[in-house]
């Protein structure tokens, strides 16, 4: 009998109670990873954002825009790379509760900025070219089963033609999509043109620009000589990285970290105690039979291995099926949600976190019993009815 | 029998110190397990009650059609005289109707406990906008005067961001505004607005004319379809019509049902890490007076008490957890004020709410896991024969 088959005999010599262990380890890393693929997906924009994008708002706030004529003067301003602008849409299709995130962009800039996009050759031709284009995220276009060619009336929960009506009628010209799966694709754009010729009110107004600067050490040089320029303005701008933006975006829902990181605290003392006092007991139960191993000449470092090895193991047991079961879990849903929430997936990053924290927990609740195993004098533990 | 059962249950009660560990162990998860889910019930009911309470069945909101949310929505002057007009709004003692047109705007207001922007609602309002909330009243200062640059704001905006104190002086874009008084209607979702002269802020955010809403006192909650019957046939106008009510009960479904969703699975989840807890526990006790029970057997007490006795001891330890659990909530949450994005794009200020009828789901919860996992060690507890009395 080798060591390995004397931790697992011992392991399991209660099996009730070692599958329950199992399980509530298992709950741990469930919610932790779920929880952890979920906070990853929220924060996907600050991370996915190029370090020389900025966006330049409105100062008062991003809900209110700014006049046109801005748009070209920003992209005489030195550093600017390229230049785009944007207008919230405030889209939905047929029903006001079917809610599409839709902008009207500079079609070619837009590309330009947003580099990472990715759209074929040829559709991106038809898309500069035809009018009443749009451009569909890969996500978006799975919700709605849509695809290239299909004529698409959205509609408008904030704007209006001239002639009373709220639904401008596209065409989808492409289908982008980026090689990274946490850019979003869940949105779709359309020519600023087309949107702003047919509007009753509100023309020639952008609601907010994005540029690139080349180099992120520009960044901060750039940003002021754009709000300097319009500075005592009526539409004073201001003038941030794509991170910081998102950043201050996600902070005005709440502090969801916080949440998160509370829940998975709690979860985590729980099953930290029960696992934890329940080793103690197990131990304790052996105490003669770690006084008959000592007696036959197990050295005490091998017994406090021993001890130790069966908390690693029984933690890495249930945490292990615990990823795979947040791995399942995310894989089935992640489909569903990719339009409110792409890239909530499962990655390598959270699945590595996850087993060096499964390997602390088989140590922290080992450690106690493995010291007491390791000290105990030979006739105490004998004695010991 | 009876008697038999009390003896027992009295032996497990009583020797739970034995067995210490494991015993806290089992009430401190559970505990925790009803911390969680009671901590997001409280989230949900207390920004449910902010917002249902804001919600009036004889105010109707009329914005125009299709949008939703103030914030989307546009009216011209021309739209709001037509209104005003409009059979089933009630009329003051002057005979004009009780109406007020509202435009609102976004301002940012820096957070206390972060020091992060947060958008605020800056609403401009006309005289009629402070009889159109119940429970509307000024604590402290008074209303500002018509034409001026001056805001009273609500109370939540004080609890929640910095430089709005009575007196101060504040920059909102590129104006500075002064406060003079604080109102109150009673924690609803107004308490989270700033409110300012309907024309300073048309001229100062260059919407001269524009409003986006027109809240109108009915004469009763029916009046809404004479009302609604009106707007519709009248083609000069492309509006829609809601009680209070039914607006902010849409605008507020989302977040609560969010918070629902997630509060419920996580503590079940939970559970079943704590029931595994209690599992063992009550598996160490049996384990532990495995001779004792034995021994009762052998002088002539039946299984059934055996089982009973346990079962006594796995419901306590949760039902003391439970009650742990929902004080310890009740005391660090209850109250807590907290704000995050509402449907208007704009922060809503609440308090978590944590109200009996989560207690008592969270109690149920603990008693739901001392239940099963007290059950199959009773059940092994009954089946202990008598031989083991020797041990």
């Amino acid at each position: 009998m080798n060591d390995a088959t004397l931790i697992r005999k011992s392991l399991f010599r209660k099996k009730t109670r070692a599958i329950l262990l199992v399980l509530s380890i298992m709950t741990a890393f469930l919610i932790f990873a779920v929880l952890g693929a979920f906070s990853r997906a929220l924060n996907a924009g600050v991370e996915t954002a190029a370090a020389d994008r900025l966006v330049t708002l409105n100062a008062i706030n991003f809900t209110l825009d700014m006049p046109y004529a801005y748009y070209s003067r920003v992209a005489g301003i030195e550093g600017v790379e390229h230049v785009t602008h944007a207008n919230w849409f405030g889209g939905y299709y047929q029903d006001p509760r079917n809610v599409i995130q839709a902008f009207a962009v500079e079609m070619e800039s837009y590309l330009a900025v947003y580099g990472e996009l990715v759209i074929t050759a040829g559709d991106r031709d038809t898309l500069l070219n035809q009018r009443d284009c749009m451009a569909l995220g890969a996500d978006l276009a799975g919700q709605y089963g849509w695809s290239v060619g299909e004529q698409i009336p959205l509609s408008s929960n904030i704007w209006s033609q001239q002639d009373g009506a709220r639904a401008w009628d596209l065409e989808i010209c492409a289908i982008f999509d980026a090689e990274d799966e946490d850019v979003p694709a869940n949105y779709l754009i359309f020519h600023y043109e087309y949107f702003n010729e047919a509007l009753a009110f509100n023309r020639d107004r952008i609601g907010w620009m994005i540029l690139t600067t080349g180099d992120p050490a520009r960044n901060d040089a750039v940003a002021q000589a754009i709000d300097a320029q319009f500075a005592n303005s009526p539409a004073e701008t201001e003038t941030a990285t794509e991170a910081a933006f998102g950043q201050a975006f996600l902070e005005q829902v709440g502090n969801i970290g916080l949440i998160l990181t509370l829940v998975i605290g709690a979860a985590f003392a729980t099953i930290l105690m029960i696992v934890g006092t329940t080793m103690v007991m197990a131990i304790n139960e052996r105490t003669k039979e770690v006084a008959v191993m000592k007696t036959l000449g197990f050295s005490p470092p091998r017994i406090f291995t021993h001890v130790l090895s069966e908390s690693v193991l029984l933690s890495l047991l249930g945490g292990l099926l615990g990823l795979g079961l947040a791995a399942g879990m995310v894989t089935a849903v992640g489909g569903a949600l990719a339009g409110f929430l792409p890239g909530f997936r499962m990655t390598s990053d959270i699945a590595v976190q996850a087993v060096g924290l499964m390997v602390l927990f088989g140590v922290v609740t080992g450690l106690l019993p493995a010291v007491n195993a390791m000290r105990l004098n030979i006739v105490d533990g004998l004695s010991k009815d | 029998m009876l008697k038999q059962i009390g003896a027992v249950t009295m032996i497990n009660l009583r020797s739970i110190p034995q067995r210490w560990g494991m015993s806290l162990a089992t009430v401190l998860s559970v505990a925790l397990v009803v911390g969680v889910l009671l901590g997001f019930l409280a989230m949900a009911n207390g920004f449910r009650a902010t917002v249902n309470g804001t919600g009036s069945d004889d105010v109707a909101v009329i914005l125009s059609s299709g949008a939703q949310a103030e914030l989307n929505s546009g009216l011209g002057r021309d739209s709001v005289r037509l209104i005003e007009v409009a059979p089933g709004i009630a009329t003051d003692a002057a005979g004009d109707p009780v109406l007020s047109a509202e435009l609102y705007v976004i301002a940012d207001g820096r957070k206390r406990a972060t020091g992060t922007d947060a958008n605020l609602p800056l609403r401009g309002v006309g005289e009629n906008a402070a009889a159109l909330r119940d429970g509307f009243t000024l604590t402290e200062g008074r209303m500002f005067a018509p034409g001026s640059n001056e805001l009273v704001v609500g109370e939540g905006v004080i609890r929640e961001f910095a430089g709005f104190d009575l007196g101060e002086t504040i920059r909102l874009g590129a104006n500075e505004w002064r406060v003079v008084g604080v109102f109150s209607t009673g924690g609803s979702v107004f308490d989270s607005e700033v409110w300012a002269d309907l024309g300073t802020i048309q001229n100062l955010y260059q919407r001269t004319g524009a409003v986006q809403s027109v809240r109108a006192r009915l004469e009763d909650p029916a009046a809404l379809d004479r009302l609604k019957a009106y707007l519709e046939n009248e083609p000069r106008l492309d509006v829609e019509a809601s009680s209070e009510r039914e607006f902010f009960a849409a605008s507020a479904g989302g977040t609560s049902d969010l918070l629902m969703f997630l509060g419920w699975p996580l503590a079940i989840v939970m559970a079943v890490g704590a029931l595994a807890g209690a599992w063992n526990a009550m598996y160490a006790s049996v384990d532990a007076r495995t001779r004792e029970i034995a021994t009762l057997r052998a002088i002539g007490f039946a299984g059934f008490p055996a089982f009973v006795g346990t079962m006594a001891e796995s419901l306590l330890l949760a039902l003391i957890g439970g009650i742990v659990g929902a004080a310890a909530t009740y005391l660090v949450f209850d109250g807590v004020s907290a704000s995050t994005l509402g449907g208007g794009f704009t922060q809503i200020v609440f308090s978590f709410a944590v109200t009996p009828a989560a207690v008592i789901a969270g109690v149920t919860l603990a008693l739901i896991v001392g239940a099963f996992g007290g059950f199959f060690p009773a059940i092994r507890a009954a089946r202990v024969s008598i031989l083991r009395a020797q041990g």
